[in-house]
């Protein structure tokens, strides 16, 4: 087992998220940046569905209680495995009692902390994702004490190199949205040129924009949503959605993000910049 | 006769296609979208989930749609054959009580006020109608409705509410709806269910589904208690009438 010495700012429990429960009204959630994600489990050599921890911009202090490995990645921390600096995108062999500390974040917010077979929390609907409502806890606090299996390491994926995401790039590509047509050629313009601000606002249900554009949309009747998918509000103010963003909503959708652009928005956080770029399907 | 209605194609990711019907809600689109629905579920091989709106269905594989000519043409085919007078789906009616009382019902004086009605009368027209149960989204068991009472429209709070109570009964816009948990929200909050509209370890979490009606019929702040507490609430969501 896990133990929570110290909590970080927000740390949860993440794996690939929940499917075939939208029309239930059920949130898909899953790691926010799902290629530093995937990449935590691969290097270990776990299941792609293996639950990890996604630590958000403080990292907590955790003491292992049984001997194990781990992987660390995501955005760039400073990792001490008790007096001991180790790096990321590796696996780590833990033993018994040892202690890690992890560092505020540098550059990007998101970090991941895969260990060998996942974490043994509970499922619900299909997904050991937390959730508000769902999950007993919706995110890791200081009681709790998360069991690990005892399982043996296979070693032949150590020393493969992960494919690692800039996450300085302030571009994030997009597809044009079913609301789109309805804005005049200023707005898109200002879409198209424009560096726009994230604001405090900003979780994993989704990111509010500081910048708002000029011409107001009307609202519509409510209809489905995606994780990535960029709303305008009647205001004026854009709302990119995120993991855990609710399944319908009933403003006007302008923009998608393509997947990538989702992970790498994931690392961003509060007065980072970013610029939208238009992509087409390539069919 | 079997009259069904055009519908428009959207790419909206490389793995999903939204289809629209460009007109207002109502209880024959509703019958149309869920027949349509089941004919799509049983259609794709690399299917992986549809969700629905007002007037729209989104359509999710699970690889990346390389034709979407190809597609279209199929779902024009699966929609031309679909029977809207024929259904499998048997719908229930659910009766949901509801604690119409200033301190559940934030907003009844204020809607009183705006609305120029009685608190009475907006109770009256709330529980009166019978609603279509749409579609479920924004939460896990957020039921939105269709039917409401035109005198009852009144628009959404400029500012959000950060924090509106589990099981608020309330009114955005043209639609009235539950909230099955403590959420932010816009709307207009009248009264209060006991009922738990959303249970995730149930093997049916949500007791209704799209094609279902619902009505809302007052209780008292005892009752509420009472239903509140009991361990089985469904002899409370049974029919009235």
């Amino acid at each position: 087992m896990i133990e929570i010495l110290q909590l970080g700012w927000h740390t949860t429990i993440q794996d690939l998220g929940r499917f075939g429960q939208q029309s239930l009204g059920v949130p898909i959630s899953g790691a926010m940046d799902l290629n530093a994600f995937n990449w935590a489990n691969k290097l270990l050599n776990n299941d792609p569905n293996d639950a990890c921890f996604e630590i958000t911009i403080k990292g907590p202090i955790l003491k292992f209680h049984r001997a194990t490995y781990i992987t660390i990645t995501g955005a760039k921390v400073r990792l001490t495995l008790n007096k001991d600096h180790i790096e990321m995108y590796k696996p780590i062999s833990i033993k018994k009692g040892d202690i890690l500390h992890i560092s505020n974040t540098t550059v990007g917010c998101r970090v991941y902390i895969a260990i060998l077979g996942g974490f043994q929390t509970e499922t619900v609907l299909g997904s050991k994702s937390q959730f508000k409502g769902l999950t007993f806890n919706d995110r890791i606090d200081k009681k709790s004490v998360i069991a690990i299996n005892k399982i043996p390491f296979v070693t032949k994926l150590a020393g493969i190199k992960a494919h690692l995401i800039d996450y300085s790039n302030i571009n994030l590509k997009v597809y044009i949205g079913p609301e789109y047509h309805l804005l005049n050629t200023s707005s898109r313009n200002s879409l198209k040129i424009k560096q726009f601000t994230i604001s405090s606002q900003n979780n994993r249900m989704g990111y509010r924009l500081n910048e708002k554009i000029k011409q107001q949309l009307p609202e519509i009747w409510t209809a489905p949503t995606l994780p990535g998918t960029v709303q305008l509000t009647p205001e004026g103010t854009l709302i990119i959605l995120m993991r855990d963003a609710q399944v319908t909503g009933g403003y006007a959708r302008i923009f998608q993000l393509t997947d990538d652009a989702i992970n790498l928005l994931a690392q961003k956080s509060t007065l980072d910049q970013l610029k939208f770029e238009i992509i087409r399907y390539k069919e | 006769m079997n009259k069904t209605l055009p519908f428009t194609f959207f790419k909206i990711h490389p793995k999903a296609i939204l289809l629209e019907w460009q007109q207002e809600p109502n209880s024959d689109l509703l019958h149309e979208l869920n027949c349509f629905k089941e004919k799509i579920k049983n259609h794709f091989k690399e299917f992986s989930q549809i969700t629905q709106g007002y007037c729209s269905l989104l359509i999710q594989l699970k690889s990346n749609i390389e034709n979407s000519n190809k597609i279209n043409n199929e779902l024009i085919l699966l929609h031309k054959n679909i029977n809207t007078n024929k259904s499998d789906k048997i719908s229930k009616h659910w009766s949901i009580p509801v604690l119409y009382e200033k301190l559940f019902g934030l907003d009844l004086e204020y809607l009183s006020i705006e609305l120029k009605l009685s608190t009475e009368k907006i109770i009256s027209l709330h529980t009166k109608k019978t609603y279509n149960v749409y579609f479920i989204g924004f939460l896990p068991g957020f039921l939105y409705l269709e039917g409401l009472d035109s005198r009852l429209f009144f628009t959404r709070k400029k500012t959000p509410r950060l924090k509106i109570p589990k099981g608020a009964v309330a009114i955005g816009g043209k639609q009235t709806g539950i909230y099955p948990d403590q959420s932010p929200g816009g709307w207009q909050i009248i009264g209060n269910t006991p009922i738990k509209l959303f249970k995730p370890n149930d093997k049916k979490p949500c007791f209704a589904s799209s094609g279902d009606t619902l009505s809302f019929y007052p209780v008292s702040f005892e009752q509420y208690t009472v239903i509140l507490n009991s361990k089985n609430q469904s002899p409370y969501l049974k029919s009235k009438k």
